[in-house]
């Protein structure tokens, strides 16, 4: 009895790596003298926290006029997280408050996280975990004078969920065709033609714009996901007598066709997803199969089991012939119109969770010095709440950890919560960014690898701006 | 009658009802004034031009696109449905799937009196389904709730309406919430979209604006006025996705659904950040039914919104060119923005071109869009071939769109033979992959209380990868601008909203998706219960003979549509298959794996995925 085992699925799997590279190098004949360093290994993690995380009531003002400034202009949030109350995460005495190296840099001005982010006090007492405050989308810099006289350029669409996130991602409102994560994996495709481009750009969560490039081609990974036609490789299915074997074999050559023939062009791009899928999913296979699995336990949440596959696809990255990988990661639930004071202390519980995971995972195989895990987000929100919640803003703090980041430091702006002044929109406060996320991307992407030319072709507008090193990566 | 050419010929333009394609203009004056300085009239303050920007880098040398390949054009067609196969396409797109007594009974039938029929059809509710549960309301576990949703869909007789809200939750998207204690909710805005489907735009639009459901999702249960003394200002969600999603979108739009643009070439904006300060103002006081604004007995929950007038904004509300005086009551206040949002021109073209999509084309012409928005607009549709008037002639009508959508002679359209490109059609998602299967072979006893794959079908990697009612975000499962990067539909700026959820990544888990329940091997709580059971009988039957299997599975499935390559391979793979004839219980079973395998692979296949 000879049923169709896993060895005859593995069999095509190191013949298709190979022709997957073949395949690469015919692609990618044009060659760069300026090409970026793809030695080594390096991963970039975006987890986009979908909705709008409430940057202030993340980085949560500590010095005493500060704290009293944000409990009054917050009240009513402040208030629904009872903070007066001894044991509310938001009373003073409960804040976990930082210590950053750069502390007179804040001209006297202190932070701190909510005890919910525990671990990620721990990550930043480390040097391993940094803040960048006042990021968000602009076309250059913009004051709120030139907003008040209509001489401000802005970018479309401000404060409307989607187009901000493909703002985020892309520079461009929804529908915009190419993300920034997608052109760095162009790039360093274009100086490494051998790496396999199957893996290269990963996602774990939503179907988003951000890693599609013109060779980058996201692919999505499930934790847990079958990742084989279990007409394959179950035994209760099918027969077992040599004719289903011989007849797996054809589904399996059947189902790896890239052309069956159609004339609709819907369908033509179907056959070729599912000859696709397939191919990676015998690629990932046979490398999980060759590879110590990874004993960190992650949270159940969504946001862990998208790590652990972040993590488990990086612990096998090197039996994929993958050097510089970008990782897209969703968290949803940011959109905290109401019922904040309960929600965003669950989301930040389950962010630290994850985030505390992933790191021991990476320590576990050696990566946590190659892999750099960064936040994204629609927008801030507005400094003033709804009552129990916050609405749409733009600028927002964000969140880089790993190994190689110069943590325990807060780069950019802290603006007070004095809604009436320069650093708010005249209407709605909302921050203005004064970091925008060209530059944010491009510190991440000078530590990828990237050169300055190819830094500067992802990233039309960076030259709009001061420097395009934000310091925050060694 | 203008029909004619143009199911195929798409350009940049069709993809563009939500997005500009890409640039990323720049707004100015967009959130610099206050409401009353940024009447959507008049030209924004005085810009002293901005400094030019300085010229970006130089893009990378694009690759050479491939050369695009030749297309050809259908003749439109007939809407009289004279073969099994046209039974099978136009029942795809009209319901659920056809089952096998439909596909023998609608031969030689128009199609306008199969709609005629099912309009005249009373509704069928999923609340009472909830309830005949046995269960009081409080103890339904929400599993039940969200997963017999699949029973009432499959096996519910007025298919036409179903599939209506079914359409009507993609644009008016409530999503289940997770840790749900009020579970008649979702029940009741199940209904409410039930009973509004066939009715007018304008009613479901009110009638979803006060569903306890919506206003939970959207965040204005409960939102109080504003505080002048405090800051605080009303929520301003709902006031945003009822404009961007629900009737008008982002920019001006042609009767076709391509965008208006200014002198510049720029698409114009519909709305700016204080119309939704103004209707934020609009959507204040509502809350659950009962005596208390901050409470609401145990059924409020599936009842109508009361407005609490202390709650409600006093003052001035403008938005979109309308001011409604300060001190107007709540009610009125929406009837009135809501009839405001109603007669703007985008209405017809906005919600036309997305119903359009999801019962017939993924990626519909601008002349389809626009014989549809007109009949929007006009409220009547007479069906060419028989005469039938659908229609009350009051715009918005829902009868009348539905049958300029469903009749529209390019979606019958005819193709010569040849090798050129046909565009044409819309790609199933995955729920209706899954209902045209469970339809076609009869599965029973349609039970998901005891078929707990499908009590959660959201996840793409190990599922379905969708679930009705449990989109990711008020975004949909997909949006209707979405255009595949790195496919040749991209390439040809087509839009396929549904290719966001379908593609490399899930491919293999709806493989081994519907492997599972062609098996009948899914997990069932009850295991003496058996559930979800495909009558394969005839198809076991035809094992004798494959190449009469193919063709029906080809016939019932695909409405005829599968290539040879894709038919001969499959009959190649079931000829390998062994068939022990030892006993015939052995044999049952070989045959019984054959026809399984059969119709795994053809309702997994790239031409049962798409509808054309």
């Amino acid at each position: 009895m000879t049923y169709y085992n896993r060895r005859q699925f593995l069999t095509r799997s190191s013949a298709v790596g190979f022709a997957a590279g073949l395949g690469a190098v015919g692609a990618m004949s044009n060659m760069r003298s300026w090409a970026a360093n793809t030695s080594g290994y390096k991963a970039l993690v975006f987890v986009f926290l979908k909705g709008g995380m409430d940057h202030a009531d993340t980085i949560i003002p500590y010095d005493q006029a500060s704290y009293n400034q944000i409990t009054s202009v917050r009240a009513g949030l402040f208030g629904s997280h009872n903070f007066n109350s001894s044991s509310s995460s938001r009373n003073r005495s409960n804040l976990l408050a930082l210590s950053p190296q750069n502390a007179s840099d804040l001209g006297g001005r202190q932070f701190s996280l909510p005890r919910e982010l525990s671990s990620l006090k721990d990550m930043f007492d480390r040097e391993e975990l940094a803040v960048v405050g006042n990021v968000g989308p602009l076309l250059n810099p913009v004051t709120r004078t030139q907003i008040e006289n209509g001489t401000a350029t802005l970018p479309a669409r401000l404060f409307s969920h989607n187009d901000q996130q493909s703002t985020w991602m892309s520079f461009g409102v929804e529908g915009t065709r190419f993300g920034w994560g997608g052109r760095f994996v162009d790039q360093v495709l274009n100086s490494a033609p051998d790496m396999n481009a199957s893996f290269a750009a990963i996602s774990t969560g939503s179907n988003d714009v951000f890693l599609s490039g013109n060779a980058a081609r996201p692919i999505r990974i499930s934790a847990g996901g079958a990742l084989a036609p279990s007409l394959l490789t179950s035994p209760s299915l099918m027969g077992r007598t040599a004719g289903d074997d011989a007849a797996r074999s054809r589904i399996e050559a059947y189902l790896s066709r890239s052309d069956l023939g159609s004339r609709n062009i819907f369908a033509r791009d179907l056959t070729k997803a599912q000859a696709k899928s397939l191919e990676n999913a015998e690629a990932l296979t046979a490398a999980r199969e060759s590879s110590t699995p990874i004993s960190t336990v992650f949270p159940g949440s969504r946001l862990g089991a998208q790590l652990q596959s972040v993590a488990e696809t990086i612990n096998v990255q090197q039996r994929l012939n993958v050097s510089r990988q970008i990782f897209y990661v969703t968290m949803p639930g940011f959109d905290t119109h109401s019922n904040q004071a309960e929600d965003i202390v669950e989301l930040h519980q389950d962010m630290a969770d994850g985030f505390a995971a992933f790191r021991s995972a990476m320590q576990e195989i050696g990566r946590w010095n190659d892999v750099t895990l960064s936040t994204m987000s629609d927008f801030g929100r507005t400094m003033v709440d709804n009552g129990d919640g916050t609405d749409h803003g733009w600028a927002g703090h964000h969140l880089i950890m790993g190994g190689s980041v110069r943590g325990a430091r807060l780069y950019g702006d802290y603006p007070d919560a004095d809604v009436d002044g320069p650093n708010f929109t005249p209407f709605g406060s909302r921050q203005i960014p004064t970091v925008s996320v060209e530059q944010y991307a491009a510190t991440l992407g000078r530590w990828f690898g990237l050169s300055s030319g190819e830094l500067a072709q992802a990233l039309p507008r960076l030259s709009e701006f001061n420097t395009s090193d934000l310091g925050f990566m060694s | 009658m203008k029909i004619g050419l143009k199911t195929l010929l798409i350009g940049v333009s069709s993809l563009a009802v939500v997005s500009c394609g890409g640039g990323g203009g720049s707004s100015s004056g967009d959130l610099g004034a206050p409401p009353s300085a940024a009447d959507p009239g008049s030209p924004p303050p005085t810009p002293s031009p901005p400094p030019p920007p300085p010229p970006p880098p130089p893009p990378p040398p694009p690759p050479p696109p491939p050369p695009p390949p030749p297309t050809v054009i259908g003749t439109p067609g007939s809407t009289f449905l004279a073969t099994k196969q046209d039974v099978v396409r136009f029942l795809s797109r009209a319901s659920f799937g056809a089952t096998k007594p439909q596909m023998d009974a609608l031969q030689g039938t128009y199609a306008a009196q199969w709609l005629s029929a099912e309009f005249a059809k009373p509704a069928s509710l999923t609340y009472p389904r909830v309830t005949a549960l046995g269960l009081p309301i409080e103890q339904v576990s929400y599993s039940a709730v969200r997963a017999q949703y699949w029973d009432h869909i499959l096996t519910s007789d007025d298919q036409l309406r179903q599939r209506m809200a079914y359409a009507l939750s993609q644009i008016f998207v409530y999503s289940g919430e997770s840790n749900i204690t009020r579970i008649g909710r979702l029940a009741h805005y199940q209904d409410v979209l039930i009973n509004s489907s066939l009715s007018n735009y304008r009613d479901v639009l009110e009638e979803v604006t006060y569903t306890p459901a919506m206003a939970q999702w959207l965040t204005y249960m409960r939102n109080r006025k504003g505080d002048p003394a405090t800051g605080r200002m009303p929520d301003e969600n709902y006031a945003r996705e009822i404009m961007q999603l629900f009737t008008i979108g982002l920019v001006e739009l042609n009767m076709d659904g391509t965008v208006k643009t200014d002198g510049s070439g720029n698409p114009i904006e519909t709305y700016n950040n204080s119309d939704i300060i103004g209707l934020a103002r609009v959507f204040t006081g509502l809350g659950y039914e009962g005596p208390d604004f901050n409470g609401g007995p145990r059924d409020s929950e599936r009842k109508r919104l009361k407005m609490f007038p202390e709650q409600h904004s006093q003052l001035e509300k403008s938005f979109l060119g309308l001011t409604i005086p300060a001190g107007t009551p709540g009610d009125e206040s929406i009837e009135l923005a809501l009839d405001q949002l109603f007669e703007h021109p985008n209405v017809a073209p906005f919600v036309s071109r997305q119903l359009i999509q999801r019962f017939t084309s993924s990626s519909p012409s601008p002349a389809y869009v626009e014989r549809v928005a007109t009949v929007f607009e006009n409220g009547q549709f007479t069906d060419p071939e028989t005469n039938t008037v659908f229609g009350t002639g009051e715009r918005g009508d829902l009868q009348a769109t539905l049958a300029a959508i469903l009749l529209d002679p390019s979606t019958f359209s005819v193709y010569p033979d040849g090798t050129d490109t046909i565009i044409d059609g819309k790609v199933r998602e995955p729920i209706l992959l899954f209902t045209n299967w469970a339809r076609t072979f009869n599965v029973g006893p349609v039970n998901t209380l005891n078929e707990s794959e499908l009590w959660d079908t959201t996840d793409p990697g190990r599922s379905l990868g969708q679930q009705a009612f449990h989109a990711p975000s008020v975004f949909n499962f997909y949006r209707p601008g979405y255009v595949p990067p790195g496919t040749e539909s991209g390439t040809a700026n087509l839009t396929v909203p549904e290719f966001q959820i379908m593609n490399e990544s899930s491919k293999t888990a709806f493989l081994n998706f519907i492997t599972k329940f062609t098996y009948d091997d899914g997990f069932q709580p009850d295991r003496s219960v058996a559930t979800f059971v495909p009558d394969l009988s005839e198809e076991i039957a035809l094992t004798n003979d494959l190449p009469a299997l193919v063709e029906h599975l080809d016939t019932i499935l695909a409405a005829g549509r599968m290539t040879d390559a894709e038919k001969q391979d499959i009959q190649a793979i079931l000829e390998e298959m062994s068939i022990d004839t030892s006993s015939s219980d052995a044999e049952l079973r070989d045959r019984t794996d054959i026809a399984r395998v059969g119709v795994i692979l053809v309702v997994a296949s790239s031409s049962f995925a798409v509808v054309w």
